[in-house]
């Protein structure tokens, strides 16, 4: 009885959340890949049918579908941003542990309020106070000066520049944060030997700083990295709202599953997207799992 | 140098926030002069008045409270004891069930929106459009993370202390009442919290399941006041946005240490 006991215990405690997570995370995932074997559209709500993998094709293979384009620029929006958040907050968790630095507490606090703000709430500003083509910032700020004021998120150059702002606007707080931390794990004395040697800023961020913070931030990146690859709400907000679309014909990933999802009505097509992205990203996570063994979850 | 380089960034970062500020106190005609300043000339609670009485703005405060606290309830009495199960039981299957939940987290929950918004608006489920849709949804998608961020944290405090509460009697509910629970209360807190401003920052949920006025949250309120090219008023629209900011600004730099230890460890960025 006492054994019988022992072995049903954890069927209580992990039941109820495992059930919850069935329900709401697992099936909606196991229906979308049923959904991308049909041609589940707007036309066919009921009497849709298994098409197989025409879905796929059409994404994987159709060059002018989008799909495509999306995944070469989520790669180059991942790439660009990772590349100047990672500058950005270095240079400015360095300045801030200067040792001439005062009020060090008071300016991170000021910092990190972006992050403190719920996102869709700064980028919906972002969009009305600073890009709006007539009472946001930019615009006013150009007219007064006497140029001619700007579409800032119809092109798409323009729109790409204004994009990156706001992601490093709300995404630099937490790598300053993360960078700050790593740099007071640094003993200081490998500065002050290096300070004998007479070795140049350069030297001491490139043979001291780096390598030394490197593992420690290691896991934060991760994740920023994935954060950054499933960007939708900046790019779904400027410029690719309902009834206010800008122009601008950027696409992440995500946002294309949307868009084919709930603008167009392609249900069976998006959730092949959706399909192929969740492939994409699981292969990831267990390769960089396999390689630096549950670092990211640790 | 430091100092004047330090200023001049805190002050081109708050700009978004200084700016929505200062629209918001102003008087609602003001908003295309020329002559733009940070401080309004003339300073006025106007739209903060216009948007709680010519707008449902408390009542969508009021749902957005409701959902965040009825999702926190739900997320927290489920991922605590499947926390302390992954931690502290032997059971089939455990380690590969833990890792499928890890892959599971790693799927963007928007990516299988179509999918749960047709299972739900099917006629014998019927959940679009009401709250308790929305909060199992919020709680499904958050006990991931708060099984992951408290099993971390059981997993650290020892397990001499339950078997000395055995010892001295203790039956498995007090053990865990009385004497799991107080100590695991920072790690339970930071996922509370964190479940609360999830709730709090989600838009595409809401705009997308909350269609009729009277279930409005803040996020699908503000989606609406939204002044585009042409219509709404930017300087409502700025207050609403301040006032929906200001219970997440206030817990998060209230517990700035315990948030940013909270994220690291649990190796997940809201």
């Amino acid at each position: 009885m006492k054994e019988r006991n022992k072995l049903l215990k954890p069927i209580y405690f992990i039941t109820p959340a495992l059930i919850l997570i069935g329900l709401i995370v697992l099936f909606p995932i196991i229906y979308t890949v049923y959904i991308s074997f049909t041609n589940m559209n707007i036309y066919h709500w009921f009497n849709f049918k298994i098409i197989g993998f025409a879905n796929y094709r059409r994404a994987l293979f159709i060059l002018d579908s989008g799909f495509i384009s999306a995944i070469l620029f989520t790669f180059l929006w991942t790439v660009v941003n990772m590349v100047l958040q990672m500058i950005l907050a270095f240079i400015i968790a360095n300045l801030l542990n200067h040792k001439l630095m005062k009020f060090k507490g008071l300016y991170k606090t000021l910092l990190i309020i972006p992050w403190a703000i719920p996102g869709y709430v700064s980028i919906l500003l972002w969009r009305t106070g600073i890009f709006n083509t007539q009472f946001g910032l930019l615009n006013q700020w150009l007219v007064s000066l006497g140029f001619e004021g700007k579409l800032w998120l119809s092109s798409n150059a323009l729109a790409f520049m204004s994009l990156t702002v706001v992601n490093l606007w709300l995404a630099l707080p937490f790598m300053i944060v993360i960078i700050d931390g790593a740099l007071q794990s640094i003993d200081k004395s490998y500065y002050e030997a290096a300070d004998i040697e007479s070795a140049t800023i350069i030297d001491k961020a490139f043979k001291i700083t780096i390598p030394l913070i490197k593992p420690v931030i290691a896991p934060a990146v991760i994740i920023t990295i994935f954060t950054t690859f499933k960007q939708f709400d900046i790019i779904f907000l400027l410029t690719l709202q309902p009834g206010a679309q800008t122009g601008s014909t950027l696409h992440t990933i995500i946002t294309y599953a949307y868009e084919n999802a709930f603008i167009t009505s392609n249900y069976g097509y998006s959730s092949a997207v959706s399909t192929i992205i969740f492939i994409i990203l699981v292969s990831t996570t267990l390769v960089w799992g396999r390689r630096k063994r549950g670092l990211a979850y640790e | 140098m430091l100092h004047s380089f330090f200023i001049s960034l805190v002050f081109v970062t708050l700009i978004p926030i200084l700016y929505a500020i200062s629209i918001s106190l102003s008087s609602s005609n003001s908003l295309v002069s020329v002559d733009f300043s940070f401080i309004p000339k003339k300073a006025t609670l106007n739209n903060y008045l216009i948007l709680f009485k010519d707008y449902p703005m408390l009542l969508w405060f009021r749902n957005s409270v409701i959902l965040a606290v009825l999702t926190l309830v739900l997320s927290l009495s489920v991922s605590i004891p499947a926390a302390y199960g992954f931690s502290r039981m032997k059971f089939l299957f455990k380690k590969s069930i833990f890792q499928g939940l890890i892959l599971l987290n790693t799927f963007p929950a928007i990516l299988s929106m179509f999918a749960l918004w047709r299972l739900m608006s099917n006629d014998s489920i019927n959940l679009v459009n009401t709250k308790f849709g929305l909060i199992i949804i919020y709680a499904g998608t958050m006990t991931i993370f708060g099984i992951m961020n408290m099993k971390g944290y059981f997993d650290s405090i020892p397990i001499e202390i339950e078997e000395a509460a055995r010892i001295d009697g203790a039956n498995d509910f007090q053990t865990i009442w009385m004497i799991l629970l107080p100590l695991a209360k920072p790690a339970i807190i930071v996922t509370g919290l964190m479940v609360l401003i999830y709730v709090w920052n989600e838009y595409i949920f809401s705009i997308t399941f909350m269609t009729g006025n009277d279930n409005f949250t803040l996020a699908v309120g503000l989606y609406s006041l939204q002044a585009g090219e042409t219509s709404g008023s930017w300087p409502i629209f700025a207050a609403a946005s301040l006032v929906t900011s200001i219970p997440v600004l206030i817990i998060f730099l209230s517990v700035q240490k315990h948030m940013i230890s909270g994220l690291t460890v649990g190796g997940v960025k809201a």
